[in-house]
């Protein structure tokens, strides 16, 4: 047995290895192809916004009461990652919305060669004309997710009140890598004990400079500052954010 | 369940560097975990041990995982707080959400409280191979 780590080698220790030196991520693969959807999608002229929540949050929700509220401030397209079917990308082109679906078949979470994947069904879809947002709705899950760069300008995580003021503390990673926190279904607030000023100290306990937005989709209460968001990021269409990137 | 798809990721690398280094065998993979990297540790360790069977070259890998300790920043005096010196009832096993539920005080300027500085990554540090 090998006196160094203790496997079965018949030699007395590994004389003959070699050991390397490495210092690379184990998600230097993804993140490569990641800087490529980001490229891709400042080609198209597109800020891209990554939506995670975990199932049920409201996110496809959130994206029709978008389309319904919008009156020419910018445009945009959705990209939806569900783990089986196409209900999702059909109920937001119910909309008049471009949309694409791709379902990662039991994976948990996206990654970015599915998001590139997605990048060219949806520029088939579109044709020549491109939108000016293009939303990346995630698989629902609040921790799988968060560990994936999928090559979006702005990360957005929801949580809706009846999930409960505890899990930005229970989540801590999707909230570390987000900008903006949007506290979604405002109109059950009555019915639950769901606690704003815990969820927002929390989450900025994790992220400091993390914005944050309450809203419900059903009612309309808060979209103002969610359609603002969104308005502000359409214009911010040129800041380069991949100097490094040759 | 993304530690899965973490250990086909550190796979595909370590193969692709094996083979560079035309090795037999890869004997030893050491990665380094931060602890605000969401990755639990048991899943890792079993997906490496379920995988690496499949894999003729890694079949007989040994896996070290490092695990730094968590780092945490003052959001006024911007000083950084070491959270396992500090006392900060901050055990190396303890999840963030757990050392992120009480409010923390900096043990500096008494005044900030504190949030994670880095400690986000998942890195492969070293191979042996033969």
């Amino acid at each position: 047995m090998c006196d160094t780590c203790g496997c079965q080698t018949t030699k007395p220790s590994h004389q003959d290895s070699k050991l390397l030196e490495i210092n690379k991520s184990l998600l230097a693969a993804n993140d490569s192809v990641a800087r490529k959807n980001r490229k891709h999608f400042g080609e198209m002229g597109a800020r891209a916004i990554n939506l995670i929540s975990s199932p049920g949050a409201g996110k496809t929700t959130l994206l029709e009461k978008t389309a319904e509220l919008l009156s020419g401030e910018f445009t945009f397209a959705v990209i939806e990652g569900d783990i089986e079917t196409e209900r999702d990308a059909q109920r937001i082109r119910a909309k008049g919305i471009p949309a694409v679906q791709i379902t990662t078949g039991g994976a948990c979470h996206l990654d970015a060669t599915l998001v590139h994947k997605g990048i060219h069904l949806l520029e088939k879809e579109l044709g020549k004309g491109s939108p000016r947002l293009i939303f990346i709705e995630n698989v629902g899950n609040l921790v799988c997710p968060a560990a994936f760069d999928l090559g979006e300008h702005k990360r957005v995580v929801m949580v809706s009140v009846p999930e409960g003021s505890d899990k930005p503390a229970k989540y801590p990673r999707a909230f570390m890598g987000s900008d903006l926190f949007v506290i979604t279904k405002m109109d059950l607030l009555p019915y639950f004990d769901f606690s704003i000023d815990e969820a927002i100290r929390c989450a900025r306990a994790i992220n400091p400079g993390i914005s944050v937005l309450t809203l419900s989709a059903k009612t309309g209460e808060g979209m103002e500052g969610w359609m603002d968001f969104l308005k502000s990021e359409s214009m911010n269409q040129d800041e380069d954010e991949d100097e490094d990137v040759a | 369940m993304h530690e899965l798809s973490l250990v086909q990721g550190l796979f595909s690398q370590v193969k692709e560097l094996a083979f560079q280094h035309q090795a037999r065998k890869v004997i030893r993979i050491v990665v380094k975990i931060g602890p605000f990297s969401g990755v639990v540790m048991d899943s890792f360790t079993f997906a490496f041990e379920v995988l690496k069977e499949d894999e003729e070259l890694l079949r007989h890998a040994h896996l070290e995982i490092i695990r730094p300790g968590a780092r945490l920043c003052c959001n006024l005096c911007e000083r950084e707080v070491d959270a396992e010196k500090e006392d900060l009832d901050f055990k190396g096993d303890m999840l963030p959400g757990q050392l992120f539920s009480k409010e923390k005080r900096c043990p500096h300027c008494g005044k900030g409280s504190l949030y994670p500085s880095g400690g986000d990554e998942i890195l492969l540090m070293q191979i042996e191979m033969e």
